[in-house]
């Protein structure tokens, strides 16, 4: 009995490696409008890039436009750098993926990275300049830009109300003021703001107009020393003080949405997307979620942010480049980068469509910063910086802990510029 | 699984007489029938382990020779660096202080496993069947425990806030312990690492040092207490003796799994704060695998091979001197 | 033999301590797994999960491609379980038995082999099996999960083999059994607890592990379960909840195990010859 039922097992398993292998056998090279019938397009999007009703109308028009079947492939963050490497040194990588903007210049320098200067030219002459910029290296175009995204402040209007507090905060200084009041007057945590939320650190250093690393030679090292880099921990260390939250963790370790969504948060520093994860934990919260633009020194200059995005590239060794141009065509095309951004939340890639974000409260936080925001540096030294253990997660962790900011800068600058000059 | 359901036809009466240990058999004349047989016998898994263990550690070794990135890797082009890859970690004082940290580790780690592992093993022996049978359940329960599973149960278990740990420290009278960052210090970090790994490893040693005790043929202990010895005498003249090769071979297992214990370390802090509890495997991983540095990592991981063979040559001597006695 | 009363008492004391010990951080991943997300992250803990629920494990199995991800996990582990313990049967008989030349050379490198730092070894088992053209099947993982558990196998089985009185077998073979007879109806049984102990270890193993299984087989439908249980910590927020719903799935295939395979290792020892 027992062995037959290990034998049955055994040949379902050569049966399951058989169709795992059949499965690619099929991509053979075609071209023209209706000549892709029975081919199949995988596409890696990350997680939480492709809303729910997007992705079945990209789907449905890619389908029809061109007779191929899409298959969608949802990738994790965690460990995306090793993965996507050696899914593109593979015979079958796949042919469209999404690809953080920080991390596009290296992955353009490997070879990996097919050229669309093409789709440039036919697509993208009214992309937004600012944030094509990451996709563009030695003056080719290595992926098309597909969104980003700025961090906003995420309150709790209760427990701002409970403080007494009426309007939101136009300057730094008055959003400090709120959050003192906050924790006086309430028992709740005024705002949650882990030590290592590096995103938001990066900000603030754009903010400064500060910069994380300098030419030296030929080559770049760090440049945490600096003065306004300086500023930025400063500024950073004055609002986590305010804060219980883990001073050697970033955002995600909690979730810092699922903490907010106990009700006894002031307020937190992160994405739009970041209050629909508040809302599953907690539902009741969901009424009591408010947004603001992270405040600047004066009213008029909101603070600086990191704008997080993605592009969309094709790799190289794709045996379909035509297909997975016609793919990008289709999911960068007005109606569906549109849709996105209005499913979303996120800043589409042309000025034109910036309208579908109209009546999204979040959004329109997240707008006023983001013509002030920046990314980090745009060279293929830097993908490695962002590689764990992150030396400017190790900056953050030891000024919050007291280190004076030119101590920390010390202490993480050999790591920091072994990352920068690793070989390529 | 199947191999073991049939049982013998009838309980075969000699069975008493043996009790001479493991090597106390004599030789007989049949093993010379077929001089072939036991090289036959060893083929299938020999070739396996030759091209599934030998290949990639050969291929490996290979690789610690290159210069291999992300854009090598990509690209499938080798580039020759010749020995650069072991000069620059050899080079790094990075790799000798995790290299005398991943000793410590090891030591300290196979130190608690072994002893409480002992303990608990004769307390199994000890005790009543249905108490036995409740921690042995306990036992097995931590050790089914996926890795994946326990490092996230251990990481809110000590967790800054919301941990359990913390919690009950408060409660106890610890008041400074209710915010406690278990992941903030070196040795904090290491005291979780370490309870995590004691506590997955202490059922594997305690369930077979007991199965092992219940083959003790009692006729040793009979003649032991008829020589009018007490409990401590059995133990120590029939117990311990009857268990030292089962202990040796133990201890050099726990040795190279701890040793070896990467995703425990790993996914518990990754290796921090600032990179302090960093053992080998986890450097090599970090160097290797989280910075794409292939080449690198697979030079420290050809390093970390070789450190292991220093700390378990003693038990391999053991071992060879043993087999030429036999 | 009378023992007194504190005698008798202090390891059933002692027992009681470190089953909960023990069982603590399990019980804390089942608990987990049916509190409401609510109840989870909480300021004080939720000892009990009063407020039941089993829609995290809801979520954990209506997960993509759950179904195939089991067949294959089962596949795999089965079947380099079972493969291990044949050949590592084969090996061991001949190790604890046999006189031959360059005998001590295998056991050392049997030993040798166990020490194996597989984790680190990843990325070139990954390029021999990508240049191969093996990715996404089955068959490299099994085959490398067999050699992973099969020193092991081989060096406790030896033990074991050799622990079994030669006269036993003897005596068989005197009663007319063949080798093969007198080694499949008188040492195998003895073998029982040998056998259940190595491939319990096999099991637990090849189940477990992940590293390479993460990089050789990236396609949906060649996924293991090491792939599942880390799916559930999205940027929408880690859903601890399923995640330990996850794992507690994931461990229950372990435990059955050894409930079944402790029933014949207990059997086999009273049949066997410790009872006489």
């Amino acid at each position: 009995m027992k062995r037959k039922l290990i034998a049955a097992i055994g040949v379902a398993g050569m049966l399951v490696s058989i169709a795992a292998c059949g499965d690619d056998g099929d991509d053979k090279k075609k071209s023209g409008a209706d000549g892709f019938k029975g081919e199949t397009l995988t596409l890696w999007a990350m997680d939480g890039s492709t809303p729910d009703q997007w992705t079945k109308d990209v789907k449905a028009e890619f389908e029809k436009k061109t007779g191929a079947k899409l298959k969608l492939e949802v990738q994790q963050w965690n460990g995306i750098q090793q993965k996507l490497t050696a899914a593109l040194s593979e015979e079958n990588p796949p042919d469209v993926f999404e690809i953080g903007n920080t991390q596009t210049a290296a992955y353009a320098k490997s070879g990996g990275l097919a050229d669309l200067s093409d789709l440039k030219e036919s697509v993208g002459s009214d992309w937004t300049e600012s944030i094509n910029k990451s996709t563009v290296v030695d003056g080719k175009q290595y992926a098309a830009p597909w969104f980003v995204l700025n961090r906003v402040v995420l309150y709790n209007k209760k427990v701002w109300a409970d403080a007494g507090i009426k309007k939101t905060p136009k300057t730094r200084d008055e959003f400090y003021a709120a959050l003192k009041k906050i924790g006086q007057k309430t028992d709740a945590e005024p705002i949650y703001l882990p030590g290592q939320n590096w995103y938001h650190f990066v900000g603030l250093v754009i903010g400064e107009g500060g910069e994380l690393v300098k030419k030296d030679g030929d080559k770049y090292v760090s440049n945490l020393d600096d003065p306004k880099v300086a500023k930025a921990a400063e500024t950073y260390k004055k609002f986590q003080a305010l804060s219980k939250a883990p001073k050697n963790k970033d955002e995600a370790t909690p979730q810092q949405a699922e903490v907010f969504a106990k009700g006894k948060t002031g307020a937190f520093i992160g994405m739009s997307w970041e209050a629909a994860t508040a809302v599953k934990a907690n539902k009741k919260i969901e009424k009591d979620i408010g947004y603001f633009t992270i405040p600047g020194p004066t009213a008029d200059k909101p603070e600086g942010v990191f704008l997080g995005g993605s592009n969309l590239a094709v790799a190289a060794t794709s045996k379909k480049q035509e297909l997975a141009k016609e793919f990008l065509k289709i999911a960068l095309s007005d109606k569906f980068e549109g849709q996105l951004a209005k499913e979303s939340g996120v800043i589409p890639n042309k000025k034109a469509l910036e309208s579908n974000l109209k009546g999204n409260a979040a959004a329109e936080a997240a707008a006023p910063a983001a013509s002030g925001g920046g990314i980090t540096p745009l060279i293929p030294e830097w993908a490695a910086v962002e590689n764990e253990p992150n030396p400017i997660k190790g900056y953050l962790t030891a000024v919050m802990n007291g280190d004076s900011p030119a101590d920390a800068a010390k202490k993480v600058e050999g790591e920091f510029n072994k990352r920068l000059s690793q070989k390529q | 699984m199947t191999v073991q359901t049939e049982r013998p036809p009838s309980g075969p009466p000699e069975v008493v007489k043996s009790g001479g240990g493991r090597n106390g058999a004599p030789r007989t004349p049949r093993a010379r029938a077929g001089a072939l047989a036991p090289y036959l016998l060893l083929l299938p898994a020999l070739v396996a382990t030759l091209v599934f263990l030998g290949w990639p550690l050969v291929n490996n070794g290979i690789l610690s020779f290159q210069n291999l990135n992300m854009r090598q890797v990509i690209l499938h082009l080798t580039e020759w660096n010749g020995i650069d890859n072991y000069k620059e970690v050899l080079k790094s004082e990075d790799f000798w202080r995790v290299t005398g940290r991943s000793i410590v580790f090891t030591a300290i780690n196979v130190v608690l496993i072994m002893v409480l592992g002992t303990l608990i093993g004769l307390l199994l022996a000890k005790l009543g069947s249905k108490m036995r049978r409740l921690l042995l359940f306990g036992l097995v329960l931590a050790w089914a425990m996926p890795v994946i599973a326990g490092t996230t149960v251990y990481q809110w278990l000590f967790a800054q806030r919301y941990g359990v740990v913390n919690w009950v420290l408060a409660k106890i009278g610890f008041s400074s312990m209710a915010d406690y960052d278990w992941f903030g210090g070196q040795y904090s970090t290491f005291f979780v690492i370490i309870t995590l790994i004691v506590w997955q490893s202490i059922p594997f040693v305690a369930i077979n040092l007991y199965a092992a005790t219940t083959t003790i043929p009692k006729e040793l202990y009979e003649a032991a207490s008829l020589d009018g010895a007490g409990a401590w005498k059995q133990f120590t003249s029939v117990t311990l003796p009857f268990l030292r090769p089962f202990l040796y071979a133990t201890t050099f297992l726990e040795v190279i799994w701890v040793f070896k214990a990467l995703a425990q370390v790993y996914a518990i802090n990754k290796g921090g704060p600032d990179r302090l509890t960093e053992i080998l495997p986890v450097y090599a991983y970090i160097e290797g695998s989280g910075n794409q540095h292939y080449g690198m990592g697979s030079a420290i991981a050809m390093l970390t091979i070789i450190i292991m063979l220093f700390l378990t040559a003693y038990h391999l001597r053991i071992v060879l001197k043993q087999e030429e006695d036999a | 033999m009378k023992r007194s009363w504190f005698g008798r008492v202090w390891p059933n004391v002692i027992a009681v301590i470190l089953f909960i010990g023990f069982v603590f951080p399990v019980y804390w991943m089942f608990a987990t797994a049916f509190k409401p997300t609510g109840d989870i992250i909480s300021e004080d803990p939720v000892w009990i999960p009063f407020n039941f629920t089993f829609e995290h494990f809801k979520t954990a199995v209506d997960a993509d491609h759950f179904g195939q991800m089991v067949i294959n996990s089962v596949t795999v582990t089965v079947l380099a379980v079972v493969f291990s313990l044949v050949l590592g049967l084969f090996s061991a008989f001949a190790l604890a038995r046999m006189r031959f030349k360059g005998r001590r050379g295998f056991i050392i490198g049997f030993m040798l082999a166990q020490m194996a730092p597989w984790e680190v070894m990843v990325i070139s088992i990954y390029m021999i099996v990508r240049d191969a053209e093996m990715l996404n099947s089955l068959v490299p993982l099994t085959l490398f999960y067999m050699v992973m558990v099969l020193p092991f196998t081989i060096l406790t089985l030896r033990g074991f083999v050799a622990a079994v009185p030669r006269e036993l077998e003897e005596s068989a073979m005197v009663d007319g059994c063949t080798r093969m007879q007198a080694f499949r109806r008188v040492i195998l049984p003895l073998l029982a607890p040998g056998l259940m102990s190595t491939s319990l270890f096999g099991f637990i193993t090849a189940w477990n592990e992940f590293p390479i299984a993460l990089l050789l087989n990236k396609d949906a439908e060649a996924k293991t379960l090491p792939a599942w249980l880390p799916s559930f910590q999205t940027v929408y927020g880690d859903d601890w909840g399923a995640t330990m719903a996850a794992s507690s799935i994931f461990a229950i295939p372990i435990l059955l195990l050894f409930v079944f395979l402790q029933r014949r290792a207990v059997a086999g020892l009273t049949d066997g010859a410790v009872k006489g």
